[in-house]
């Protein structure tokens, strides 16, 4: 794998299309397209309009860079479902990346990362040097005390709240999130660990109920 | 038209999750070289129904395995391929979306055409891909989300001559097997039920067969059906076996009335129309029901038509059909490109007036 691979990264996970382009460790290009609706059909000729601005072909492409989430749940499906078909045609792997993951990088030490959720909720994770804990979603400030840590640097979309309800320090992200899509999806490339398929990090279990009437009793 | 062409369809549009090729000679047969259907009922078992977004999430997980399990059992890679099909609509959204841009992934990685198939024109081409039939046909498309009579003229022209202005049969199976405390899915369950019951002992409506059309419905069944099972369960403190299966057995009857009586108007229609070969064609889940199935066999036969009923793993959500329906619109040199959109809602004939939905969305199929 060389040093310095060639990724192309994609992200519908909020109301935007966004597509950029890695290569000799800089992006190359970078679009953001703001949008409510219609990211499935503007994905694909945005990654096409983004590599031909590069000069490069699909088959150029060393690994796709796709963000998996927390986000609107279509939005990921849209990317996710994108990249695995885009690894299986190119026999390249497809390297998920998730929100939390990617306000993290670049960052040294410990990250409180928040993503916004519907309505005054927001996603959580904390981001350690080698453990994290699993994501969980929030009602306000309702922060777990797994993740209420000492040392840790809030960043997102409700750090500064969050910062002030812990007593922590707070910082913008270091990155642009498609940006850092394609950092990390390349620094996971780079570490030669194995890959998992991109899937979506929904965070939140579907919204269904079992039944209310009960089957009836059957008699022989 | 003289070109073999290899296809792969996906489709992803309910609760299975398939993947196909399909190899067609013109003048010869189509071959389907793998056919691979990965189902959902576990995931859904516990809701009594399925849930679309526990669909899409695992449409969107196991599509490309699906992909690469129907590449192998064909023994083919990618650049055998003429083009990738999808199914792009009507059906539970977020899983239409999943195939839809997972065959774009496809499309765009391979420089393959992308072709985005009706999930209803793939239903209503089958007995082209099992038994090359010729148009125009009499189609009933029956299945868990669609009932409707079609006289299927090409592989882009439909006319529907009726359909459901309610719930499809296959919906009211598996209502009734909910009701009945069967297992999911309804239909197989039901049958199997009836198969021991008497289907003379309960009378169940048989809406609109004093109306004129082909126009049918089957929610006021399952009513008739809930206020008969709580009849029975406040006289006898449960429900008994005897009495599920002849409930079964009533609603079978009732279904397979409804539809067969039907088909002879809508047969009636279609001869008026004087074709070469009459043939009267059905597909969807609940044509694999053996009674309704002969049922329109009966019908069929009568009115002087021949009849075809695809296999049973053809006749329920598969791609194959939709890699033939691909091919079909291939000959017609009707592609499709990257701003495909997923559509909940497509019907099938853009001109006859909408059944089922209406308004900012439009008519549901």
């Amino acid at each position: 794998m060389p040093p310095d691979p060639t990724i192309v990264a994609f992200d519908t996970s909020a109301a935007q299309c966004a597509a950029a382009l890695l290569s000799g460790g800089t992006i190359r290009v970078k679009k953001v397209e703001e949008m409510a609706k219609g990211q499935a059909e503007r994905l694909i000729p945005l990654l096409e309009e983004v590599l031909a601005e590069a000069g490069l072909r699909w088959t150029d492409l060393d690994a796709i860079g796709v963000g998996i989430g927390p986000g609107n749940f279509t939005g990921i499906r849209i990317s996710v479902s994108a990249a695995r078909g885009l690894a299986l045609a190119l026999g390249k792997p497809a390297i998920g990346v998730s929100n939390f993951e990617a306000l993290a990088e670049g960052c040294d030490g410990p990250v409180l990362a928040s993503v916004p959720a519907r309505g005054d909720f927001s996603y959580l994770q904390l981001l350690a040097y080698r453990a994290m804990t699993d994501p969980a979603v929030i009602e306000h400030l309702a922060i777990p005390d797994t993740m209420r840590r000492l040392g840790v640097t809030c960043i997102g979309h409700a750090a500064h709240e969050i910062a002030n309800d812990i007593g922590a320090a707070q910082a913008a992200p270091c990155y642009t999130m498609i940006e850092a899509i394609a950092r990390v999806a390349a620094r996971k490339l780079a570490s030669g660990q194995s890959l998992a398929r991109p899937a979506p990090l929904y965070v939140r279990r579907p919204d269904a109920a079992p039944p209310r009437d009960p089957a009836p009793v059957i008699l022989p | 038209m003289t070109e073999t062409l290899t296809l792969l369809g996906l489709e992803s549009s309910c609760d299975d999750t398939a993947a196909a090729v399909v190899r067609h000679v013109p003048g010869g047969a189509a071959e389907i070289l793998s056919s691979i259907v990965v189902g959902q009922t576990d995931l859904h078992a516990d809701y009594g129904g399925v849930v679309p977004e526990i669909a899409a999430r695992a449409h969107t997980e196991k599509l490309d395995h699906c992909i690469e399990a129907a590449l192998q059992a064909a023994d083919i890679g990618l650049s055998d391929l003429d083009a990738i099909a999808v199914t792009a609509g009507p059906g539970l959204i977020g899983g239409v979306l999943a195939g839809v841009m997972c065959a774009k992934g496809l499309a765009a990685g391979t420089g393959l055409p992308l072709i985005g198939v009706n999930h209803l024109a793939g239903h209503a081409l089958t007995p082209r891909l099992t038994d090359n039939l010729a148009f125009p046909y009499l189609m009933l498309l029956v299945s868990g989300g669609h009932c409707q009579f079609l006289i299927a003229e090409g592989p882009d022209c439909f006319r529907r001559l009726g359909g459901t202005i309610d719930d499809a049969p296959g919906e009211a199976f598996d209502k009734t097997a909910k009701l009945l405390g069967l297992p999911q899915p309804g239909g197989p369950a039901v049958e199997a039920e009836a198969q021991g019951g008497d289907p003379g002992r309960f009378s169940f409506p048989r809406p609109l067969l004093d109306r004129a059309g082909c126009d049918m419905s089957f929610s006021g069944l399952k009513t008739a059906l809930l206020r008969e099972r709580d009849r029975l369960m406040t006289e006898g403190r449960g429900l008994h076996a005897r009495d599920r299966a002849d409930l079964c057995a009533g609603f079978e009857a009732a279904v397979a009335d409804v539809l067969s009586q039907k088909s002879v108007r809508a047969l009636e229609a279609y001869l008026a129309t004087e074709p070469d070969n009459p043939a009267f064609a059905v597909a969807g889940g609940v044509a694999a029901n053996l009674a309704i199935r002969s049922a329109l066999e009966t019908v069929s036969t009568e009115a002087g038509a021949s009849f075809v009923a695809p296999p049973l793993a053809l006749c329920t959500d598969n791609a194959a059909m939709i890699a033939w329906a691909g091919i079909e619109r291939y000959r017609l040199d009707l592609f499709d490109d990257m701003s495909l959109s997923a559509r909940p809602r497509w019907p099938l004939d853009r001109t006859s007036p909408a059944l089922l939905g209406s308004g900012k969305k439009g008519a549901k199929a």
